[in-house]
């Protein structure tokens, strides 16, 4: 509540308290025994939008995504001039076990049932990408090293300290393949956006979402994310563009080794080639397409309803040239986001471009 | 060789695919046409995972591990023994909600 309430007053700050019509507000974790219920009108009263409309919504570690979505479709449909878009998850105060639960209830219940945990699927997900395309964990170490750097030029981000290939692969075990620094943390964190009607410098250009059958076991291919593959085309088609006007992407790393299957849903590059575009440093700042350059969901932290609204507010602050020392090297006019929900089940994908007002 | 144990499957009559029991119609064309049948409960092991932090519930390290079964039918099965290497064959066995995996016996 107080993190929400923090990041929505400097992002209405920032536009100069224009009046808002319409609050939209993405948690996971706000109900339940943690004394965050009604976390809707709480926020409306404190945040002084009572006469505003609001809607709150949920989608697991896709909800950031969901809450933009929501917004901008509202917004089209005329009956609302201006948003506020927040993201925001406390998550700290729990236990690991109470996290991962929690976190659990995003998957099918017959894999929970087996004792699955988020880190479980996705550790099935990199052992068949790694099988598939001949590779070793030392990619994963790669990813981690990659979206760490990232991290640690943005002042926003949970982790402030790089790390190396040695540290990642020396890291404790926690679903092998999978290490500690492979995963994204449990953290605390909030975002908030304005999202008003017509264009200017981070305008929505496109928007697309995709599902994906809910149990692993249910899919054809465990290398690719057919929900990022299916938002993406769509988002794509909206915007009228290819990927390869896209200057700049955040794509939603859970675990490291997402940002490089990602970038291949995305078409960026094809199956398997991922990898290979992160070895040759062609995702840094100034490489031929930054990715991550907020330092990703490993690097950034991860409080699950935030994570994919800071995703688009990255892209947002890239377009208008306000990242400070994570700006990517030439100033992006398109950007784009992607969000997954649990381990791909249902994603996001936002596309945002600079448009004259 | 196959142990002869088997596994109950289920194949739509409509659509051919087959599939776990589950409650429900067939989850690719939605027919309610579908009847079990027995088939080897001896599947391949596409991957497997060794938890450290398993969920409330279960002690570490927890295995799971993604078996393909006849017909390219797919279980998340908990492992019981050593983490199996990719490829290797092992048994699966239903226990009430869940299927457990362990080495396909020998001779």
């Amino acid at each position: 509540m107080a993190l929400a309430q923090e990041a929505a007053s400097l992002a209405l700050e920032g536009v100069g308290r224009k009046p808002i019509d319409l609050l939209v507000v993405g948690t996971m974790f706000a109900s339940g025994p943690h004394g965050r219920e009604a976390i809707l009108p709480r926020l409306a009263g404190v945040l002084g939008l009572e006469s505003a409309s609001g809607f709150r919504v949920d989608s697991s570690s896709g909800t950031g995504g969901m809450a933009f979505h929501t917004a901008a479709l509202a917004l089209e449909t005329g009956r609302f001039d201006r948003a506020l878009v927040i993201g925001a998850e406390k998550m700290t105060d729990r236990t690991t076990a109470e996290n991962t639960k929690d976190l659990s209830a995003s998957l099918h219940m017959s894999e929970v049932a087996a004792g699955a945990t988020m880190p479980a699927l996705a550790a099935i997900v990199t052992s068949r990408y790694l099988q598939r395309h001949d590779l070793t964990a030392h990619i994963c170490d790669l990813a981690s090293v990659h979206a760490r750097a990232m991290a640690a030029v943005n002042p926003n981000a949970h982790f402030q300290k790089a790390v190396t290939l040695e540290e990642v692969a020396g890291s404790k075990p926690v679903a092998l393949p999978l290490r500690l620094l492979h995963c994204s943390a449990i953290s605390d964190g909030a975002t908030a956006v304005v999202l008003e009607r017509g264009k200017g410098p981070a305008t929505v250009l496109g928007l697309g979402q995709g599902f994906d059958a809910l149990r692993i076991i249910d899919r054809e291919d465990l290398t690719s994310f057919a929900a990022t593959r299916v938002a993406a085309r769509r988002a794509y088609e909206e915007a009228h563009i290819t990927r390869k006007e896209v200057n700049v992407v955040e794509v939603h790393d859970a675990f490291s080794p997402f940002s490089m299957i990602t970038i291949e849903d995305l078409g960026v590059c094809g199956p398997g080639e991922g990898p290979g575009w992160f070895e040759k440093g062609w995702v840094g700042l100034n490489g031929r397409l930054p990715v991550n350059p907020s330092g990703g969901v490993v690097g950034r932290g991860h409080p699950v309803g935030a994570s994919g609204l800071a995703e688009i507010g990255e892209v947002a602050l890239q377009l208008r040239g306000e990242a400070g020392a994570h700006s990517v090297g030439t100033r992006p006019k398109v950007g784009l986001a992607q969000t997954i929900s649990g381990i791909g089940s249902h994603n996001f994908v936002t596309i945002l471009g600079r448009e004259a007002a | 060789m196959s142990s002869g144990v088997s596994v109950e499957l289920v194949r739509c009559q409509a659509c051919h695919l087959r599939f776990l029991p589950r409650d429900g119609p067939c989850p690719k064309c939605g027919s309610s046409d579908c009847i079990a049948f027995s088939a080897s409960a001896v599947g391949k092991v596409l991957a497997a995972t060794e938890l450290h932090y398993p969920a409330t519930g279960w002690s570490a390290p927890h295995r799971l591990a993604l078996v393909e079964l006849t017909d390219a039918v797919r279980v998340l099965a908990i492992v019981e023994g050593p983490l199996p290497a990719t490829g290797a064959l092992v048994e699966v066995q239903r226990d009430h909600d869940v299927y457990r995996a362990r080495p396909e016996p020998t001779g």
